[in-house]
């Protein structure tokens, strides 16, 4: 059998850690979604994961400032940033940090599947 | 030239053709003493004289009066009286009686040194005697002027007021050479006096009557009117003004009545009462009534009295009333830029909500479309997965419905509405103004703390404009620490019973603080620290809150940040009407009863 990709959810927002590992199920995937940062960081999840679906402001940590404490511990996680700030400025500079893709909210299932495709190549 | 003769020296260069004196000198050695009294005014023709001042007659038929009296008192003497023009450059002649023609030729005398008599004795401030003007060289300009009169010695006596300000002068033209008698003398200061008498008292009629005139100028461009009211006769006095302002006839016997007739049928019961109570203890009064004119149009007036009493200890108010209608509807007017203003805040802000907005919509929606999708794949699978769709087309359900409170608080907070005064659960408007700033404030990484009082009591205002305040502090207090990055950026907003039954709320940042000197100045409008900020929002804030009888203020914290809070009174009290919340506060007088005027 066949091991499923585990991809973890970052979102305070909780219809998206309702939603969004149920889709990702059906695309084949295995998920795992946590409320914040600081959760999945000190989580036994992060050596597994194999793409992060993170999403940009959050209370305390940010989407960004977890890519930059991963790039630290040297944890080489593909990451596809969502948000809901349509905010053009913020895409380039997570994607420069090496971000996979960056998707607006509401996003697409093709979308969302073509993003985790291209994370799970990089890997 | 006559320079030469100014100190009245009889040893100087020009010679002794010089007789111009100064009765400090030898002239005033030479003068006789007096022989008899016959040479002075009577008391009868001085009593006269001063009815005729009195009685207000003018200036210059008082002045011919007086000439004639002088010239009554001997032969061969005419008098002439000189006034000072305003500039102080002339004298003018006013009055010659005796001499016919004389004013058409000799009308004014520059004051100087070499002015005849009439300018040099002013020029001097002391009298100047020529005993022959022909080879006097202070007449050598004039000469001509007064000797077809036959004229040959001229007394001339400066005049002064009371304060010494000098008048003009007196001066008696002789057709014999000579110099002042004890007598002569005696009759130029005597009549000098009188003469300085009656021009005083023409300067301070004319000078009141100026005084008069401005006041009833400025009383009708102040729209205020001034009374006196005699309370034991009920006299009463209206300045022309008040006259006006009442559209009453200036002959009209002003009575209580008559006043009671103009006032608005609703304020009746003050007026009463305020006359019962100005009656009773006599204490400074101040109101504000209704006038009905006769076209039923309303007049607002704003009364002050002050009560006096006169020398027999009875009760006099003296006081003034002004015709405020045009400031009243300035007031409603200002109430509706108020609103307007209110407004254009919220929509300026809309702006820099457009994001949070989009971030609240897009949020739901993103939910929506996940969950869709994953029906859809459940409902495609083989075999269908029908428990995992209709669960997941529950979830888009709720989550449009999410959407559809976004939009409906949207709406609410940014229409546009007059004030409207309901009852307010400040805790459930304050939430939902959370909600909407929440994204604003991760975005900021503002962390948000809340603390609201499970037993707050519903105050009654604006809910919305209530709203706009909270949203305001909120937003001030995110941007206070956009900038902070060595502590946490907490944000506290606390609701609490205050005292005095009122309703406070908390805004507590950890931003960068309130300088002292910009504390006086954050509730100005215009006034930012912000650089894209329009300096409203604080001042619109406040004049919010205000109007709903309530208080806002800034406060330092102990450590880094500041607080915002405002307190507001609860219940029903607070608001009674629409209308009440458009009056701007005034400060409280003692004993001062006030009627807004509204129905």
């Amino acid at each position: 059998m066949v091991r499923r990709s585990l991809v973890s959810v970052v979102d305070d927002d909780e219809s998206v850690r309702e939603s969004l590992p149920d889709l990702l199920r059906e695309l084949g995937f295995a998920a795992h979604a946590f409320s914040s940062a600081e959760e999945f960081l000190t989580s036994d999840y992060v050596d597994q994961t194999r793409c992060l679906i993170l999403d940009i402001a959050m209370p305390g940590m940010t989407g960004p400032d977890l890519q930059r404490e991963l790039k630290l511990r040297r944890k080489e996680i593909p990451i596809v940033f969502i948000t809901a700030h349509r905010d053009e400025t913020v895409r380039p500079q997570v994607l420069e940090q090496g971000a996979v893709e960056c998707l607006f909210k509401p996003f697409s299932d093709t979308a969302l599947l073509i993003a985790l495709n291209a994370a799970l190549r990089v890997s | 030239m006559a320079d030469s003769s100014h100190e009245g020296s009889v040893d100087n260069a020009v010679g002794a053709a010089t007789a111009t004196q100064s009765p400090s000198n030898q002239a005033l050695s030479r003068v006789e003493p007096p022989q008899n009294e016959s040479g002075l005014f009577s008391g009868e023709s001085v009593l006269n004289i001063l009815k005729l001042i009195f009685a207000g007659a003018p200036l210059t038929e008082v002045l011919t009066v007086i000439a004639r009296l002088v010239e009554a008192q001997g032969k061969g003497m005419f008098c002439t009286i000189w006034l000072l023009d305003k500039e102080g450059k002339y004298v003018r002649c006013v009055t010659a009686p005796s001499l016919p023609g004389f004013m058409t030729h000799w009308d004014r005398t520059p004051v100087g040194p070499d002015g005849a008599c009439c300018g040099t004795a002013v020029y001097r401030r002391e009298p100047v005697y020529a005993t022959d003007i022909l080879s006097d060289p202070l007449w050598d300009s004039y000469r001509h002027l007064v000797t077809p009169y036959g004229v040959r010695a001229v007394w001339a006596r400066p005049l002064f007021s009371s304060e010494g300000k000098a008048l003009g002068t007196f001066a008696i033209l002789y057709r014999d050479v000579g110099s002042p008698s004890a007598t002569d003398l005696q009759l130029i200061e005597n009549a000098s006096h009188i003469v300085g008498i009656a021009i005083e008292r023409h300067m301070n009629e004319k000078e009141l009557r100026r005084s008069e005139a401005f006041l009833a100028e400025a009383q009708r461009l102040s729209l205020t009117g001034s009374f006196s009211w005699r309370v034991e006769t009920d006299e009463i006095t209206w300045s022309e003004e008040l006259y006006r302002i009442f559209e009453f006839d200036r002959d009209v016997p002003v009575t209580l009545e008559l006043i009671g007739s103009r006032v608005h049928p609703e304020d009746i019961p003050m007026l009463n009462d305020m006359i019962d109570r100005a009656r009773g203890i006599g204490s400074d009064f101040e109101y504000e009534h209704r006038l009905q004119m006769s076209d039923h149009s309303i007049k607002y007036l704003h009364l002050v009295g002050h009560g006096t009493r006169d020398r027999d200890g009875r009760l006099v108010y003296i006081g003034a009333a002004q015709d405020v209608t045009q400031h009243r509807r300035s007031e409603e007017t200002l109430g509706k830029v108020r609103s307007e203003l209110a407004h254009v805040a919220r929509v300026t802000s809309l702006g820099a909500l457009t994001a949070s907005i989009a971030h609240e919509v897009s949020q739901p929606l993103s939910g929506i479309i996940t969950n869709a999708s994953t029906c859809l794949r459940m409902l495609a699978a083989d075999p269908p997965n029908v428990d995992g769709a209709r669960e997941t087309a529950r979830r888009t359900i709720r989550d449009g419905n999410r959407a559809s409170e976004v939009v409906t608080r949207l709406r609410a907070l940014f229409s546009k509405k007059e004030t409207t005064i309901e009852s307010v659960d400040l805790n459930e408007a304050t939430r939902e103004v959370i909600a909407l700033s929440l994204s604003e404030l991760q975005r900021n990484r503002v962390i948000l703390r809340t603390e609201l009082a499970s037993d707050l009591p519903v105050v009654t205002g604006d809910r919305v404009q209530l709203q706009q305040v909270v949203l305001n502090l909120l937003r001030n207090a995110s941007d206070a620490m956009s900038a902070v990055e060595d502590r946490p950026r907490q944000l506290l907003i606390r609701t609490e019973r205050d005292e005095g039954g009122r309703v406070r709320l908390t805004v507590q940042d950890a931003g960068v603080g309130l300088a002292p000197q910009a504390m006086d100045r954050i509730f100005e409008a215009f006034y930012t620290t912000k650089n894209e900020g329009m300096g409203m929002g604080l001042s619109v804030s406040r004049s919010i809150i205000e109007r709903h009888h309530g208080r806002l203020w800034a406060a330092p914290n102990d450590g880094p940040g500041a607080t915002f809070s405002f307190s507001i009174p609860c219940g029903p009290a607070s608001a009674t009407g629409a209308r009440s919340l458009g009056v701007i506060g005034t400060p409280a007088v003692k004993d001062v009863k006030r009627v807004q005027g509204n129905p």
